[in-house]
């Protein structure tokens, strides 16, 4: 079992990758820099709409591995996480993660055809932003039947992009047990007469919103099956600790060039530091840990693209290298940077933000290895 | 070119050979009983060395008689010309395979020694060495390091000095492995003293059983033998053993040095492997923690083969491998120190006491051999430089006092 059969090429960036990402780092660099990314997080939304709609529209981001018959591209999660990996690496505050993963894969998991074909070609051309609540964290939903029709009651904390989301797809609890729901609350923010109070949370990663949704009576609608539940989570859990490793991949990257870059100019004693070899050495490790977090991303993006059996071990070491890798990128993004590295205007903060805050969407390095070890049986035996 | 297998195909060839060949590898059912050696060095007498050296050659020796050696040498040395990474390939397979596992005199006669002199030697050179090489009827070992010369090579000190048709050899080298059994000794000697150093020097090949060559075995420290020390009494070599121009010779030590960088992707894996059985197998449930340090090094290990089969990908694909090709050995090495750290968790006392259980003390051999190969082969901390130089651009270390 230790045996890997996977064929190498497929962990190889094919030459339309190659562009897509080219042209995602021209339009970030040009749109999603540091300046842009502290102006879109301020705003009222959170991102940049105009970004949003020629992501979506201009190059088809959302809908890369949203299959053609729901306005998608019909390409597979290789690609879609390419542009993961570019958005993750400028901290692009866009609610992708939210939207094009944990949601569209809710419904694509669900296997709800009349769903899919209502929502999942707004989430492809960027009409609609859409989350997931009760997947990642726990929450305490309860649906009943009401005389126009079902509706949620209960709350559920934590939730990605959750006061924003034009359509929420919560797990809450039914009649007949546990259940997918879908409701758009409108007003989007909890006006007067709202059955739906969404308050955003103050956050530790401020490019990635989140909220306490409250529900008072919210109208929604089942989606899939009563008894699918657990399959829809865990599909959805296993596409965003993939897409998380792919973004990890990005930001770690860049917090390695431009500490590189930093070193390369920056002179004490007469001389670059990149030049010292504790400095040096710092960096040649990161790279040890920055290939090894490449490798295991993309073999993740590779099973997940396929739905391969070996999807759940590769997505928790994927999850295991990436947040490894990215916790000593950002370490060392600030260290190196010695004291402009600490300041407020400088952006390496932002990168510290986002590696830790995301260890705590889909579990911590910690957890995933217990979650390995399970998996893979490495737990002794009963004696 | 037409004649060149897809890969599937290739390696159903190989299997089949392979089947009708060698006995295929008992499946892991055997935990618990046979072989529990996990030495990372192994520790031989001369004469166990030389019984296993003659019969791993004999296997090499099939292999190349039958079409299955030198898979991407050209027909004149009685390859096949296939891409590189087709050997990986028939490795793969092999693995499944009950046959003799190579000791490092091999690699380094095969994949190391036998290139440089590809890319270095005359035509004669390459019609007298290359084909016996390749065969492995002529072993080489590398003599390189020196007392004062190991990380920083190009200090070598033995020197070669012309005399008549020849050149007389004099001076001591150490950490040689395989040299009790080599025909051939690749030295890295000093011609001129009164030049820079990497300019003054110049690459001999010296037959071992030469007249003043002594062979000496190093006891290091896992208690065995594994290297040797190698005394150079003034040597006689014809100039027609020299290996490049003379005062060339660091160049092509460079190349013997890249190639074995190169060569490091599977280092320890077969270890960390065994370790991940043993905490499956341990008669006790592990700890929280112990299932998390178990899974940390099956990530390694997943990491490690992906690593490698990226630089078989892009090697494939006709595109010159990235950074990935460059970190395997800090990769591996880590991963050995790793495999050490969860055994001495998982065995505890048993590691450090030899109830003469199959399977525990013999962890001992790994634990004092692993430490070896952050040295061996360019230091962990010659690697990082190499890394933080070469492929992230950084400004080189200033030159010391001394150069």
């Amino acid at each position: 079992m230790n045996r890997l059969d996977v064929d190498p090429a497929v962990l190889l960036e094919s030459e339309e990758r190659r562009q897509l990402r080219t042209v995602l780092r021209d339009l970030f660099a040009e749109s999603c820099g540091p300046e842009e990314v502290r102006k879109q997080v301020e705003s009222a939304r959170g991102h940049d709409q105009a970004l949003w709609a020629r992501l979506a529209g201009e190059i088809g981001v959302h809908g890369l591995a949203l299959p053609e018959e729901y306005g998608g591209g019909g390409y597979t999660f290789a690609e879609l996480a390419v542009a993961l990996e570019e958005a993750g690496r400028v901290l692009c505050p866009a609610p992708l993660l939210s939207t094009v993963v944990l949601a569209g894969h809710a419904l694509l998991g669900s296997g709800d055809r009349r769903a899919c074909e209502r929502w999942l070609p707004g989430i492809a051309s960027g009409a609609v932003t859409a989350t997931v609540a009760g997947f990642v964290q726990a929450a305490d939903v309860t649906a009943e039947r009401g005389p126009d029709g079902w509706v949620l009651r209960g709350e559920a904390d934590f939730v990605p992009d959750g006061e924003g989301a034009d359509l929420l797809l919560v797990v809450a609890r039914a009649p007949d047990g546990e259940r997918l729901f879908a409701c758009e609350p409108v007003p989007p923010h909890g006006t007067h007469g709202s059955t739906c109070d969404r308050t955003a949370r103050r956050v530790l990663d401020p490019t990635r919103r989140q909220a306490l949704v409250r529900f008072r009576g919210t109208p929604a609608e089942p989606v899939g099956e009563p008894g699918q539940v657990s399959g829809i989570v865990d599909a959805v859990l296993g596409a965003g600790r993939v897409a998380l490793a792919a973004e990890h991949v990005g930001g770690s990257a860049h917090a390695l060039d431009a500490t590189l870059e930093y070193v390369s100019q920056r002179t004490q004693f007469g001389r670059a530091i990149g030049s010292f070899q504790a400095v040096k050495h710092r960096l040649a490790d990161l790279l040890v840990e920055l290939e090894g977090a490449r490798s295991a991303s993309a073999y993740a993006s590779a099973c997940l693209a396929e739905w391969t059996p070996e999807l759940p071990v590769a997505a928790s070491a994927a999850a295991v290298a990436c947040t490894g890798a990215y916790r000593l990128a950002t370490t060392e993004y600030v260290q190196l940077h010695g004291g402009i590295g600490f300041t407020w205007e400088h952006p390496a903060h932002l990168y510290v933000r986002r590696a830790r805050a995301d260890e705590a969407l889909f579990g911590t390095a910690d957890d995933h290895r217990l979650r390995l070890a399970g998996l893979l049986g490495l737990t002794g035996t009963s004696g | 070119m037409s004649d060149i297998p897809e890969p599937e195909e290739f390696r159903a060839e190989a299997r089949r050979w392979l089947a009708g060949t060698a006995e295929r590898r008992a499946a892991r059912q055997d935990w618990g009983s046979g072989d529990d050696s996990v030495a990372v060095f192994e520790n031989w007498t001369e004469t166990e060395e030389r019984a296993h050296t003659d019969r791993i050659r004999d296997w090499e020796r099939t292999r190349y008689d039958q079409g299955w050696g030198a898979l991407d040498w050209p027909p004149e040395y009685g390859g096949r010309e296939l891409p590189s990474y087709y050997e990986q390939l028939y490795r793969t397979e092999e693995a499944a395979f009950d046959v003799p596992r190579r000791t490092e005199v091999f690699p380094v006669t095969q994949q190391l020694v036998a290139p440089a002199i590809r890319i270095w030697g005359t035509d004669e050179q390459k019609a007298r060495w290359l084909r016996p090489m390749l065969r492995t009827d002529e072993l080489a070992c590398q003599l390189f390091s020196e007392t004062e010369a190991g990380s920083d090579l190009a200090a070598v000190r033995t020197r070669a000095v012309r005399e008549g048709d020849g050149w007389r050899l004099r001076g001591h080298k150490v950490w040689t492995s395989g040299a009790r059994v080599a025909t051939w000794g690749v030295a890295v000697c000093r011609t001129d003293p009164d030049v820079p150093k990497h300019a003054g020097i110049t690459v001999f090949l010296v037959r071992m059983d030469a007249p003043g060559v002594t062979v000496r075995p190093i006891r290091q420290m896992t208690g065995g033998s594994s290297f040797n020390e190698v005394y150079l009494d003034d040597v006689f070599v014809p100039d027609a053993d020299r290996l490049g121009p003379v005062g060339q010779g660091w160049r092509v030590t460079l190349t013997v040095l890249a190639a074995e960088r190169l060569d490091s992707g599977s280092l320890g894996l077969d270890n960390a492997d065994r370790a991940l059985h043993l905490a499956r197998r341990l008669p006790r449930p592990l700890t929280g923690g112990e299932r998390q340090q178990a899974a940390d090094l099956f990530v390694r290990t997943l990491v490690q083969r992906l690593i490698g089969l990226r630089v078989t990908a892009a090697v494939a694909a006709g595109r010159e491998p990235g950074a990935e090709a460059s970190v395997g050995k800090l990769h591996a090495t880590a991963t050995m120190r790793a495999t050490t750290d969860l055994v001495q968790q998982l065995l505890g006392p048993r590691l450090a006491a030899d109830t003469g259980e199959w399977g525990t003390f013999a962890w001992t051999e790994h634990l004092l051999g692993a430490p070896g190969y952050r040295i061996a082969g360019g230091s962990d901390e010659i690697q990082r430089t190499i890394l933080a130089e070469r492929v992230l651009g950084l400004p080189k270390e200033p030159k010391g006092a001394v150069s």
